[in-house]
């Protein structure tokens, strides 16, 4: 019996998607509609999470919720309210409004919303296919641009080989165990460990972890930049939060070949996200490189689960939300005479140009590279706190060198913007909700050590 | 003294208020001259406050006072947690009263981003009040490596023309080794419970883990002073930034890596300070000789009294790790006076700079016609480098060498040649610009203004009363540097 109480979000979400499509389909000008509705609609799931969090568990049937499902829901409406705000003006700017965008996004929270909270490895499937599907089309969404078509395409191809090493293994599991249950995985035999590790694989594809990342700076580079800033935060997010149930549900630990993949993988990501980006001269393909980055620092934290780690976990998770948010909100408001901003030269003299958004952007990046006084020190001292005491000194040792060496990228950046006098190519639109994203994630990243408490305290009323 | 007012908050909230402040101004309707004559007034009012400190604390009591406590994180027991000793006080001081004479002496060189100038400083200023007033670990991290980001780009946006390299070198060198203190630092936070550095000075570690510890503080701090094979970024670093920006490196910023070692490294690691004590003082002495020689052959001055700076630094660490009350009170000596004449010394060099703007010494000779008093002050600051009795220079250098005696005699001959050397490059250096025949090119020169005898005499009469009296600083210093060596 199933209780559909516990879908009540999902079945949000699913009204919403239809509500959208016949406004859409019908009312031709309805873009502000679309966006407020929505947008009202994902405050409104936040609400319910925050207020009827505690019902929504317990339920035996293919779902389940406990306190991590709900944070990360909680956090993935707030932040979808958020992107939604953004989407209008950028998608106009570069002319390609249609509001199918729209839907692709409500079908990929839909999609995480399912994945996060999924204890079977089917509803574990549809939940990353649904969210990929949405996204491949937001890749190749600038129909006129080859790039973007190409980005699509490239996306798409991988994403789908991707997907069937997620189904080989677990068919691979399932013909061990005779179960697509989480709970009830227990052989350890050959086949569930070769059947865990291409589920791992699989997922590590989807968070871009090195060396599964081929595909990263290229879909970054091609797809239009507010796509970008959904691949690099929501359902990213969602599948992170998946890999870290995925970790601890299956006991990862206690299968030395699958942890000694994670260690590697991990020392990878940190490595190639700091010495792929040393060159890159495109701003996208830098971000990604440095997404990457950052995706070895959370298969750290990951690794040390044990102290005080799904708090850490989060804290690193919503810090690197935030100041994508930031960075990405910023931008989205610049343009060169070429169209969106694409080469690091385009930001020269932005300092001179625009004092408000160069500061954002030298803390937001200071943040990322994980200078104190700054939000990101704090997330990587966690971080770190938590591997020392697992004992997993070289990897820490990796992560801080390999930050040493992030550091160079995002100083050639901050260069760029401060040092170098300005050129009249740069443009700039107003925008008022990209104007308060930006504020508001570099001041939450800025004044965050004064006042950390709210956030500790957030986390730890989920995981105590 | 009883005294329940937050100074110390105070303290590293005023800069950083009055650079907001400065901030939300809009730089159109304001000139810059009064943006550089409002962050004037905040950083001497700033200087004025910091006097309190040595008024109002009791030298005959222990430990830190002036304390303030609030919890930070508390999971690991990581406060802010502030307070002053003997120890911080004489450098918060020299800090404050640095930070205005650097406004002043661009009052004309800086011309454009005024207002990011001033708003830099004054942050700057705040993050080193910071390090120097922290009990906490990961408090006095934070403001360490923050220090890093307005240096940055002060060297970066006023600097020469090679200053992207120099801004990009000083960065990451320096973040390369905090980052492996970052380490040992979360190493012993979990290993103790506490961030609490008063604590943690009290627990031993194992020997093995003790010297691993040490090597991670060590990197970061020998980067910081500099120390011998470390030293590459500092000529760089000096050669490239604006005259202020040399000033406050010489001045504090390299302080900052003295006071870690005094404060931090020393009485954490007792065992490791005395096995790491051969090697200390062979780099210190490979610092102080061959910086010194190096600093013979230089055509640029700003790059000579930067390799002097390395080498005055080398006696620093001798006096530090030799771990008596001699040794470290003349290394702490060493440090204020260093942080006095060489500031004072890039002054000198600036001077001439903005009016040449060239700082090649071939350039230059016979100023002492021309220009009398610059001749005057810079002959002061040369002797005090130098190290005659009666300056400040002299008392530093004179107890790190008496205090290396008791340990190897080796090492007072070396030290005792350093000084030689020394001598030798600021005299030639001297000679060669202020004597001889006037060229040409200089006789239009304009000899000192108000402002730069204003800020020269300061500096001189520091120098002068610290050499001649030099009670002062040790009353302050004496109890807590009794504290370290037990």
């Amino acid at each position: 019996m199933i209780n559909l109480f516990s879908f009540i979000p999902e079945i949000l979400i699913l009204s919403l998607i239809l509500i959208s499509l016949l406004i859409g389909l019908f009312y031709k000008s309805s873009k502000n509609i679309l966006t407020g509705i929505n947008s009202i609609g994902f405050l409104f799931i936040a609400y319910l999470f925050i207020s009827f969090g505690d019902s929504f568990e317990g339920t035996e049937s293919l779902l389940k919720d406990f306190n991590v499902i709900i944070l990360s829901k909680i956090i993935i409406a707030l932040f979808t309210s958020i992107y939604l705000l953004l989407i209008n003006k950028s998608l106009v700017n570069e002319s390609i409004y249609r509001y199918e965008f729209l839907l692709f996004i409500l079908f990929a929270t839909l999609g995480s919303f399912v994945l996060i909270s999924s204890d079977n490895f089917l509803t574990a499937f549809i939940g990353i296919e649904l969210q990929s599907l949405s996204l491949y089309l937001m890749a190749a969404f600038n129909t006129k641009n080859s790039q973007s078509n190409e980005a699509g395409i490239k996306y798409f191809s991988l994403g789908a080989l991707s997907s069937g090493f997620l189904l080989f293994g677990i068919s691979m599991v399932y013909f061990d165990n005779a179960s697509i249950q989480f709970s009830e995985i227990k052989n350890v035999t050959y086949f569930t460990e070769i059947g865990l590790t291409l589920i791992v694989i699989a997922l590590f594809f989807k968070v871009s972890a090195a060396p599964f990342h081929i595909w990263t700076p290229d879909v970054y580079e091609g797809s239009p930049t507010i796509s970008v800033l959904f691949f690099a935060t929501l359902p990213k997010f969602a599948s992170l939060i998946f890999l870290f149930r995925f970790f601890i549900e299956m006991d990862i630990s206690s299968y030395s070949s699958l942890l000694f993949i994670f260690k590697f993988v991990c020392v990878l990501s940190l490595l190639i996200g700091a010495y792929g980006a040393m060159t890159q001269t495109v701003i996208k393909r830098l971000l990604a490189f440095s997404s990457i980055n950052h995706i070895g620092f959370i298969l750290l934290s990951i690794l040390s689960f044990q102290f005080l780690s799904q708090g850490i976990f989060f804290f690193y998770l919503i810090i690197y939300l935030v100041t994508s948010f930031g960075v990405f909100s910023i931008l989205l408001t610049l343009r060169s005479n070429l169209g969106e901003i694409k080469l690091i030269s385009d930001l020269s003299g932005l300092k001179t140009h625009n004092k408000s958004k160069a500061i954002a952007l030298l803390v937001l990046f200071f943040s990322l590279a994980g200078i104190p006084p700054f939000a990101g020190f704090f997330a990587k001292f966690f971080i770190l706190t938590a591997s020392m005491n697992e004992g997993l000194i070289y990897l820490s040792l990796i992560a801080v060198l390999s930050s040493v060496i992030a550091a160079f990228y995002y100083l050639r950046i901050i260069k760029t913007m401060f040092f170098n006098e300005g050129e009249d190519t740069l443009q700039e639109n107003s925008m008022f909700y990209h104007n308060i994203t930006y504020i508001l994630s570099a001041s939450f990243v800025t004044f965050f050590a004064f006042y950390p408490d709210p956030i500790i305290f957030i986390i730890n009323n989920y995981f105590s | 003294m009883d005294f329940n007012f937050p100074i110390i908050t105070l303290l590293i909230l005023t800069p950083i208020i009055g650079a907001l402040t400065l901030s939300l101004t809009n730089s159109n309707h304001i000139k810059d001259k009064t943006i550089l004559i409002a962050g004037l007034w905040i950083t001497i009012g700033e200087f004025f406050l910091s006097l309190l400190l040595p008024l109002f604390y009791d030298v005959e009591k222990n430990g830190y006072q002036f304390i303030e406590f609030h919890s930070w994180f508390e999971q690991l027991d990581i406060n802010y947690y502030v307070g002053v000793d003997g120890i911080a006080i004489p450098l918060i001081l020299l800090t404050t009263f640095l930070i205005p004479i650097c406004l002043l002496c661009s009052w004309k060189s800086i011309k454009k981003r005024v207002k990011e100038y001033v708003i830099y400083f004054l942050l700057l200023e705040s993050l080193v009040i910071g390090v120097f007033v922290s009990i906490d670990l990961l408090v006095f991290y934070v403001f360490f490596e923050a220090v890093l980001i307005p240096m940055f780009l002060i060297i970066g946006i006023w600097g020469g023309e090679n200053r992207v390299y120099a801004s990009f070198k000083f960065f990451l060198y320096t973040l390369a080794g905090s980052v492996l203190m970052l380490l040992a630092i979360i190493y012993i936070v979990l290993a103790s419970q506490t961030a609490n550095i008063d604590i943690i000075k009290n627990i031993n570690f194992d020997e093995n883990i003790e010297i691993i510890l040490f090597l991670c503080f060590f990197a970061s701090f020998a980067v910081k002073v500099p120390m011998f094979p470390f030293h590459t970024w500092l000529p760089d670093a000096h050669v490239q930034a604006p005259t202020s920006g040399s000033v406050i490196l010489a001045g504090v910023l390299l302080k900052l890596g003295a006071y870690g070692f005094l404060r931090l490294s020393i009485p954490f690691f007792d065992f490791a300070s005395i096995y790491f004590q051969p090697l200390i003082f062979t780099l210190s002495c490979i610092a102080i000789i061959y910086t010194s020689i190096v600093a013979l052959r230089q055509e640029d001055m700003k790059k000579m009294i930067a390799y002097s700076s390395v080498a005055h630094m080398g006696f620093v660490t001798i006096g530090l790790f030799t771990l008596t009350n001699d040794g470290i009170n003349g290394a702490y000596f060493q440090m204020i006076s260093h942080g006095l004449v060489s500031a004072a010394l890039f002054l000198i060099v600036g001077v001439i700079y903005d009016r040449q703007h060239t700082r090649l010494i071939k350039d230059y000779s016979g100023l002492s016609i021309v220009m009398p008093k610059y001749s005057f002050f810079f002959m002061i600051f040369m002797l005090a480098s130098v190290g005659l009795p009666g300056t400040s220079g002299f008392i530093g250098e004179f107890l790190v060498i008496i205090s290396t005696i008791s340990i190897n005699i080796y090492l007072t001959i070396f030290t005792a040649i350093g000084v030689v050397l020394g001598a030798a490059y600021m005299l030639l250096l001297f000679k060669n610009v202020n004597f001889g025949e006037l060229k040409e090119k200089l006789s239009e020169i304009k000899d000192l203004e108000f402002i730069e005898i204003i800020y020269f005499s300061l500096l001189g009469f520091f120098v002068i009363l610290l050499g001649v009296y030099p009670k002062i600083l040790f009353n302050l210093i004496d109890k807590s540097v009794g504290l370290i060596i037990i």
